[in-house]
């Protein structure tokens, strides 16, 4: 008998996760990853610490990395999936990679192909493009990693930065309906990044809700207000402008005192939403996955089975199935990875029905 | 005990309290029964569900709305008084508020819940009508003469009616520009026959027509308890024209 095989599309954590699990197991794993690198959007936007420990992302992933690269993994970076056919209940895949195609035969499928950050150029009234202080959290968080935090427009250290949450998260008017998880989390520890480096720098954060859940409420939101002074006004901001002297000034209502604010900043940062990545997209096409009404992968059933999808053999795990913290996404990678090798199990072995 | 201060009053206190925090006069029984037969009228409204779908409080209509800038109104304020249950505070944001907004809908493409801010505001406004509200009156008031030439002819207004002296809030540019209208006018590139004294002939028939419709649909008793001086002379110079139409119809033999 051979060694069961699996292709694992996606190399960041949940990939990662899956594919350094299978390779234990005694499984034959195919790792297919886009990038040029293994661990994902973390490393590829080089993110700075995670929360809320303050970990750098290094000490979280390389660990992982350097496991799945010391396993009889068979990785394939540069690489993508090109076609899919089922056939006999195995999957019959083309791989490209580095301009050579690859024929491969597979007993099951582990989509995880992630997420990406709402490209908030569509939200008009925040002037992202046309203000260059006003910038993505993904970008200020390539500033952390490289810990030079400028006003793009100037070069010069900011004196006052506000954080706006929810940007294309919880928002009918671009289509997005759901919340990203994370933005408070992350928004919070960029903030408690800067006093920490920069105890000069004034940071505010704009909210309507603060959802810190689980350990993350008195690890963040509390620790930021008691330890790095971080201050917080209960309101969006509406729109950004500009001030006389090249600042931005940033429109608000603040609910609590229920009058409009205008605030002078260097710079605003938007906490921008998840959504499915084109990854994604283009597995859920190639498997005949459906997707769920927020964009992402739909699993056979989000409550009981969560890494399970409607097609037999195909896992998926991580942001492909919504929004997810990286331990989340380990996690679930190892999920998928244990549902894979034993759907190859009872294929192989005979088990007595409802084992 | 002063630590209790913020915490919300006890339900046993008499409902004046929000009246107080919405800066609202004393109110009595009959304005209690007014209160209620609005708030029914309101809750009931078919458009209430499709307009009111519930607000996070972001604060995002606020601070794009040009009113808030001005006066002490915000449309989250209104969206969470139309949300709510009290009768009182919903009559009360009627009374001025409600007329603080331009109607420009910008609360409407920021709103992220996709709640109709603007559209809830012009059905309060409606209702205030409708029930003869003295702000609406007051409102109102500068209208008159439009409104009586728009529910008898049928027409726009005609651009010479509309005067600086009924617009206190009027800038200097607004009354400039008012002063050589008929120049202006002639560059409209749509046809609009070049008067300034009236918009267009309609036919008596249409008009008797027009007033027909807004008899039955109500908008003559609205006015009625806003305006009545203004009904009683529209219905005199609609009954005039009956008569003449009448005469006209038998004169030429129509309609017998």
């Amino acid at each position: 008998m051979t060694n069961p095989k699996f292709l694992v599309i996606g190399g960041g954590p949940s990939g990662l996760s899956a594919a350094q699990d299978i390779a234990e197991a005694g499984g034959d794993a195919i790792l297919v990853e886009k990038e040029t690198f293994l661990g994902g959007t973390p490393k590829k936007l080089h993110y700075s610490l995670l929360a809320p420990d303050m970990k750098p992302v290094e000490e979280v992933l390389d660990p992982l990395i350097s496991s799945v690269e010391n396993s009889s993994v068979r990785r394939l970076l540069g690489a993508s999936v090109k076609s899919v056919e089922k056939k006999g209940g195995r999957f019959n895949v083309t791989i490209e990679s580095n301009g050579t195609s690859v024929s491969e035969s597979v007993d099951a499928v582990i989509v995880a192909t992630g997420f990406s950050h709402w490209d908030p150029h569509k939200k008009y009234e925040y002037a992202y493009g046309v203000y260059p202080d006003v910038i993505d959290f993904k970008d200020f968080e390539k500033m952390l990693s490289d810990e030079k935090i400028v006003r793009p427009s100037n070069g010069q250290q900011p004196k006052r930065i506000a954080w706006l949450l929810c940007v294309g998260s919880r928002d009918k008017q671009v289509g997005k309906f759901y919340c990203c998880r994370l933005g408070c989390a992350v928004s919070i520890k960029q903030a408690m990044e800067v006093r920490r480096i920069h105890p000069e720098i004034d940071t505010y954060v704009y909210y309507m809700d603060i959802r810190t859940y689980g350990f993350w409420e008195d690890k963040l939101y509390w620790k930021s207000m008691e330890e790095y002074g971080v201050k917080y006004i209960r309101g969006r901001i509406g729109s950004i402008n500009k001030g006389e002297d090249g600042r931005l000034i940033a429109m608000a209502e603040d609910t609590i005192l229920q009058r409009p604010s205008e605030v002078p900043f260097d710079m605003v940062i938007l906490a921008t939403g998840m959504e499915a990545s084109e990854g994604t997209l283009e597995a859920s096409k190639l498997l005949g996955l459906e997707i769920e009404e927020h964009g992402f992968i739909k699993p056979l059933e989000s409550d009981s089975m969560p890494v399970s999808t409607a097609v037999p053999g195909v896992y998926v795990c991580g942001t492909a199935t919504g929004p997810k913290a990286i331990p989340d996404s380990i996690t679930e990678g190892s999920a998928a990875a244990m549902k894979a090798l034993n759907y190859v199990r009872r294929r192989t072995i005979k088990v007595p029905a409802g084992a | 005990m002063t630590v209790l201060q913020n915490l919300p009053r006890k339900k046993t206190e008499p409902v004046q309290s929000s009246m107080v925090i919405a800066g609202a006069r004393p109110h009595d029984d009959q304005t209690e029964a007014l209160a209620a037969s609005i708030f029914r009228d309101f809750k009931s409204d078919f458009r209430y569900k499709e307009y009111v779908l519930g607000c996070i409080n972001c604060g995002e209509c606020t601070t794009g709305c040009p009113a808030a800038r001005f006066y002490n109104f915000s449309p989250r304020e209104m969206l969470q008084i139309a949300y709510q249950d009290d009768p009182l505070v919903l009559l009360d944001a009627m009374q001025e508020k409600i007329w603080a907004c331009c109607q420009c809908y910008t609360c409407n493409m920021r709103c992220r819940f996709g709640n109709d801010i603007a559209g809830i505001i012009s059905v309060m406004r409606e209702l205030a009508v409708k029930n003869g509200l003295e702000s609406a009156k007051e409102v109102l008031k500068p209208y008159s003469r439009i409104l009586l030439v728009v529910m008898t002819k049928g027409t726009q207004v005609s651009p010479d009616m509309i005067q600086p002296d009924f617009f206190a809030d009027w800038g200097p540019f607004a009354v400039a520009r008012q002063t050589d209208i008929k120049t202006l006018r002639k560059a409209i590139p749509v046809d609009v026959l070049q008067v300034t004294d009236s918009s267009w002939e309609v036919s008596m028939q249409t008009s008797l027509e027009l007033f027909q419709i807004y008899k039955e649909a109500g908008v003559v008793d609205m006015l009625k308890s806003i305006d009545p001086d203004l009904v009683e002379m529209i219905e005199d110079i609609v009954d005039e024209w009956r008569e003449e139409f009448e005469e006209m119809k038998e004169k030429y033999g129509i309609g017998v």
